[in-house]
């Protein structure tokens, strides 16, 4: 499916609905318009609601790249946007000592695409065919200066290198940005993006999700495991499960041959879900009983 | 200005008109915003009322908090019928800033009592005025010297942050090669590198959170401590700033657009609230609950002024503090009244804190303020 075959966000839904991923009207809406306006979109929400796989699922919509930066603290420009192959242009200055050559070739010659390491955002500017997916993964983990310097890319979609001269993007990326919020965007950033938060899925809506990853699940297990799952999050949890947690827990229920989840199901396979010591100690003296009423 | 969608006459004018009403209730929404809102309508997003309304929140909404404004004057905005308008006088002005709960703008902070307490002299006296100055318990400050007080603190506090930056800058060690200069500069030696460029680490910036305590028993401090807060604010980039006393408020954006003056109101205007005694545990344990996982990660340093003098379960600040303890890199507790000759922590609330406590200094003066620079330099 290409941008202009998309006439509305019905189609998306659907179209995503046959890739295993589901999503909401409002969800699709703001996709519709990441493609249409063409603006980068930026998803918040709390870890494992599958705002990474919202990514891959539009890359695949449009049958296109994706490539994926995944920030850190400490990111900077060289690992994000470029960098320049040392050892090959040490070996490239070396071969060249014999051959007469006067410096402003050799120069020209070890600042050439050869010797060009791209890197996730310099890559994304320069696809050749058509606009790939750029994701910018938990944007929050990055420093404030990483985030300006995005800010020249997302509006401009053009990179200097001082060496080479400007790269202007063919085809401009498809760009999401994610974040858990741990610590808040600035407000120039956020103001070039589309935003949209995606919460915990509600009873209904996770039974499709988790369905649509393990379509082999039995009813039973599965409207047991999202039940508990669900009330594991209205409890006070250090680490409150996400989708993702739900999916690898009825995954691993359903490797150990349960087909319901009862005391022993529940008790042996928490690890699953819940993600640290305390939460377990904490869910283990509620007891089992209580969350199956 | 349009208040409503049925003062408008056509739906472009409309769509403009809602941008002006979002922005009116404190959502951070330009001409950008609006002309997105056109350029979505156009995309065919018009033909259903849930698509549009949907279309209009991506584009304008960029928290959750502002998704919940947006689903309030949403409705307001296109579905008030002229008709029901008579008993509309509904006054939604949202700070974006900090929640107003009373009008009253009195501000209290050291400055409500007018008489100064002159008693007993404990001010060193020093060769000249402003090693005085520093030296001199800030809740013993003469009306006289307030002023000049004020001065200094704000100059002292600035140098202090400059200082702080310029020394992360020079104490950077050296590092390994850093090949792209070293590559770069050996050009015109024929590619031979005879200089070596190095490249240190880059400082990691710490991050700082600060609660600070403006129950009525810190008072005369609150004013000066909340000035050095916002000095901190330069060199630590990635600071939260809340305050407490009976309820916990966070401040930070408050502080990033340096309105000193609006917390300050907001802290008066508030004072009667506040004013049945502190709560330190319960306030910790609401930090801890609502931004603890936000924002206790990657070991921020946490600085807490206060005096400790709780009202509330000791248990329940030993217990919040516990648990802050794990999370951060290290606690520091700033405490006025350990200042004073004998202080012993023997306060419920202090001697429950005390055993998560790493640095535990006093802040009665200037001076015990900018001792705490060297303390959060190596931080």
């Amino acid at each position: 499916m290409t941008v202009n075959t998309i006439e509305n966000q019905e189609q998306i839904i659907e179209t995503l609905d046959k890739m295993q991923y589901v999503v909401d009207e409002e969800f699709a809406t703001s996709l519709f318009l990441l493609l249409k306006l063409r603006k980068p979109l930026l998803l918040e929400g709390p870890p494992g609601v599958g705002k990474t796989e919202a990514a891959l699922a539009l890359s695949q919509l449009l049958k296109t790249k994706l490539i994926r930066l995944q920030c850190y603290e400490g990111l900077d420009v060289n690992a994000a946007l470029y960098e320049w192959n040392y050892q090959k242009q040490l070996l490239g200055i070396k071969l060249q000592e014999e051959s007469g050559l006067t410096i402003e070739e050799k120069e020209k010659h070890i600042f050439g695409h050869d010797y060009l390491l791209k890197r996730p955002l310099l890559e994304s500017i320069t696809q050749e065919f058509q606009s790939p997916v750029l994701l910018i993964d938990e944007l929050d983990r990055s420093d404030e200066e990483f985030e300006a310097f995005l800010l020249e890319l997302l509006s401009a979609f053009q990179i200097s290198i001082p060496e080479i001269g400007t790269i202007r993007a063919k085809h401009k990326p498809y760009v999401i940005l994610t974040s858990n919020r741990t610590r808040e965007l600035s407000d120039a950033l956020k103001r070039r993006c589309l935003y949209h938060w995606i919460d915990y899925p509600g009873l209904d809506k996770e039974m499709l999700i988790v369905r649509k990853r393990l379509p082999s699940i039995e009813e039973k297990l599965l409207a047991q495991v999202v039940h508990v799952a669900q009330q594991f999050r209205q409890r006070k949890l250090a680490k409150t499960p996400g989708v993702s947690e739900t999916i690898d827990w009825a995954e691993s229920l359903m490797a150990l041959g349960y087909r319901e989840l009862n005391e022993t199901a529940f008790s042996v396979s928490l690890g699953s879900i819940l993600k640290s010591a305390e939460d377990i100690s904490l869910i283990r003296a509620e007891g089992h009983g209580t969350f199956m009423t | 200005m349009k208040q409503q969608a049925f003062e408008t006459t056509s739906i472009t004018q409309s769509i403009v008109a809602f941008a002006q009403f979002a922005r009116s209730h404190g959502m951070n929404v330009g001409l950008l915003e609006a002309q997105d809102a056109l350029l979505a309508a156009d995309a065919g997003l018009l033909s259903s009322r849930t698509h549009f309304k949907s279309a209009l929140k991506t584009i304008m909404c960029k928290s959750p908090e502002e998704a919940r404004i947006f689903e309030k004057i949403f409705l307001l905005y296109w579905d008030t019928n002229p008709i029901d308008l008579q008993s509309r006088k509904s006054k939604t002005s949202i700070l974006g800033m900090v929640e107003k709960k009373t009008n009253a703008s009195l501000v209290m902070l050291g400055r409500g009592k007018p008489e100064a307490e002159e008693t007993e002299a404990k001010n060193v006296s020093g060769a000249n005025e402003t090693e005085r100055l520093k030296t001199t318990d800030l809740a013993k400050i003469s009306e006289m010297d307030a002023a000049q007080l004020e001065d200094l603190s704000r100059k002292l506090f600035r140098e202090m942050a400059i200082r702080m930056r310029r020394r992360m800058k020079e104490s950077q060690k050296k590092g390994p090669v850093y090949l792209r200069r070293t590559i770069r500069k050996s050009i015109p030696f024929g590619g031979e590198p005879l200089e070596l460029f190095r490249r240190s680490k880059k400082a990691k910036k710490q991050r700082l959170i600060v609660l600070l305590d403006v129950s009525g028993s810190m008072d005369k401090y609150s004013h000066y401590l909340l000035r050095f807060i916002c000095a901190l604010r330069e060199q630590f980039r990635q600071l939260e700033a809340f305050i407490f006393s009976t309820s916990l408020l966070r401040v930070t954006r408050a502080l990033q657009f340096s309105r000193i003056d609006l917390v300050l109101a907001t802290i008066g205007s508030q004072a009667e609230n506040w004013s049945g005694g502190t709560r330190i545990g319960a306030c910790l344990q609401e930090f801890t609950d609502k931004y603890g996982k936000q924002l206790l990660n990657g070991s921020p340093t946490v600085l807490v002024l206060s005096d400790g003098l709780d009202t509330g379960q000791p248990e329940q600040v030993s217990k919040a503090m516990r648990s802050i303890h794990l999370r951060a890199k290290r606690i520091i507790w700033l405490n006025p009244l350990k200042g004073m000759k004998g202080y012993e922590p023997t306060a419920r609330g202090m001697k429950a804190a005390l055993p998560a406590i790493d640095e535990f200094r006093p802040a009665h003066n200037l001076k015990s303020l900018l001792e705490l620079e060297n303390i959060l330099q190596d931080a």
